[in-house]
Parts: structure tokens; C-alpha cells; sequence
């Protein structure tokens, strides 16, 4: 399979709609997680394989979906909420994995760990200069010993969860986060930001 | 189930937690492409989507009304 090229499932028509998708196909592939759950194939298509892309933040993607579709209005804001597992998948050492496991998936895997905070360090520089337009909310501290099939830690991601959102920055920036939803500004729009070039890649 | 399902938060935690549990208390015994049972996640994924909109081939287009939010 050609691991570059990211799909998009979409709820709404566009020139590029995945058509006659079902809801189950669509979800079943985006949480297709490597090591986690075989691919699926939906239609003739290629078999799907989630996070494997590069695109574990989709904020580029969405910048570059939304600048197709309001090409001419004005950004309100952009939320992004990280799922605060950076760091916490760890690639077991060669040897039974890797002959189980296809060396794309594995590849995948490493994918994940650098994508979102580059992507996020990416979105700060774009957005350097236009203040209260992007935030990234991300619970940093306490779920890196939370793995993803840990189903019985919900209490804990709980509990971290409510912790980070006491801190003062945090409290702070969902008051901006509000504040930006519902006066949003209209200065800017993606393609002003968006250095004209496609956000992709 | 944010998006295209229209859940409310808490109704969308309450999936999560149920179809969790039943995903990843029971791993395969031979491991090979993948450690959790997709066709239990297939299972519960279509039972949410058949709750919710009545159907469980639900197409993901959404058809009519254009000013709700795209997802």
C-alpha cells in the first residue's frame, strides 16, 4: 500500500468523496491502529491502516479542507485537543514483533510518536502573528503510563484530565477558547495564512 | 460519534466505555495482524450506528440539511 497519501472520510458531498462508504467501514478505519486491529478494505480500494500517514494531528489537513471549501471567509478559530498519549507507545525490541508485524506498521508506529508536536509546532508558527486564533489543549502529565487498550483506566484519564484543566494557563486559555468561539474575529482567512502553498506535506 | 453520530458528550463516553471493555478485555490467542478481535469492534461499532440512526449500513454521506457542522 502507498502509506503517503491520507484519506479523508467525509460526511458531506465533495469532489473527492469516498462514495457508498458506510459509517462502521469509516470508523473501523480510522481506528485500524497498528499492532491493535487487522486492516480493513473498504470497496476495491487499498487496505486502510490508521495513523500510519503522518496525519495523527489533523490540523494541517483540516486548514487546507477548510481553505477548499470557504476559500474566501475568515478563520474563526481552530481547537486542537491532543489525546495526551505522545511518547507512551514504545516499539518493542526486534525480534518477535518484527516478524509478526509488517515493517510498514512499524514504521507507522514510529510515525506517530514525532507527528502531533511537530504538527503543533508547525500550527504556532503559522499562527504566530494572528493571537487568539489556534490553541492546542494537550493533558502533558499522567497518561503516559495509560496505553491505548487500558479500558479499565478510564477513572484515571479522568482524574488527570480534570487535574490539567485546574491549572491557571489552562483555565485561562479555555476562557480565550470560548471567548474566540463565540465573538469569532474576522481578520484572516487560510489562504492569507496559509503562505499560498497547499498545507499538505 | 461526535461528528457524524450527533452524540452528546456523555452519551459518546458511555459508548466508549462499553465498547472498550468488550474490545480489549479479550485479545486473540495467535496474535498476527493485529492483538484485539476486529470483528467484535465491527460489531459494536455497527450496534452504535444502528442505535443511533436506525440503520446499521448507514452511509457516512450525509444527505439534506447543509448548514449543520461538516465532519
Amino acid at each position: 500500500m502507498d502509506a503517503n497519501i491520507p484519506v479523508l472520510f467525509r460526511t458531506y458531498p465533495s469532489r473527492e468523496t469516498h462514495s457508498g462508504c458506510r459509517i462502521w467501514e469509516a470508523a473501523r478505519a480510522t481506528s485500524a491502529a497498528p499492532t491493535f486491529f487487522k486492516r480493513i478494505k473498504i470497496g476495491r480500494e487499498q487496505p486502510f491502516i490508521d495513523g500510519g500517514l503522518g496525519r495523527n494531528n489533523p490540523s494541517r489537513v483540516v486548514l487546507d479542507e477548510a481553505n477548499t471549501l470557504f476559500r474566501d471567509r475568515p478563520i474563526g478559530c481552530l481547537v486542537s485537543i491532543g489525546t495526551g498519549h505522545a511518547g507512551i507507545i514504545s516499539i518493542k525490541k526486534p525480534g518477535f514483533l518484527q516478524q509478526v508485524f509488517p515493517m510498514d506498521v512499524v514504521e507507522a508506529l514510529k510515525a506517530i510518536l514525532t507527528d502531533c508536536e511537530a504538527t503543533h509546532e508547525d500550527m504556532q508558527r503559522l499562527f504566530a502573528n494572528s493571537s487568539n486564533l489556534y490553541f492546542r489543549l494537550n493533558v502533558e502529565q499522567g497518561m503516559q503510563g495509560i496505553g491505548l487498550s487500558e479500558w479499565e483506566k478510564l477513572a484515571n484519564v479522568e482524574a488527570h484530565t480534570a487535574q490539567y484543566m485546574k491549572r491557571k494557563e489552562v483555565d485561562e486559555k479555555l476562557a480565550s477558547v470560548v471567548n474566540a468561539i463565540k465573538f469569532p474575529k474576522t481578520q484572516v482567512t487560510v489562504e492569507q495564512l496559509g503562505m499560498g502553498i497547499s498545507l499538505i506535506n | 460519534m461526535l461528528g457524524r453520530l450527533r452524540m452528546d458528550v456523555d452519551t459518546a463516553i458511555d459508548y466508549y466505555d462499553d465498547l472498550a471493555k468488550q474490545v480489549f478485555s479479550a485479545s486473540k490467542r495467535w496474535p498476527g495482524d493485529g492483538k484485539f478481535k476486529a470483528t467484535k469492534l465491527e460489531e459494536l461499532i455497527k450496534s452504535a450506528v444502528g442505535h443511533v440512526t436506525g440503520d446499521p449500513e448507514q452511509p457516512l454521506l450525509e444527505i439534506g440539511d447543509t448548514s449543520v457542522c461538516r465532519t
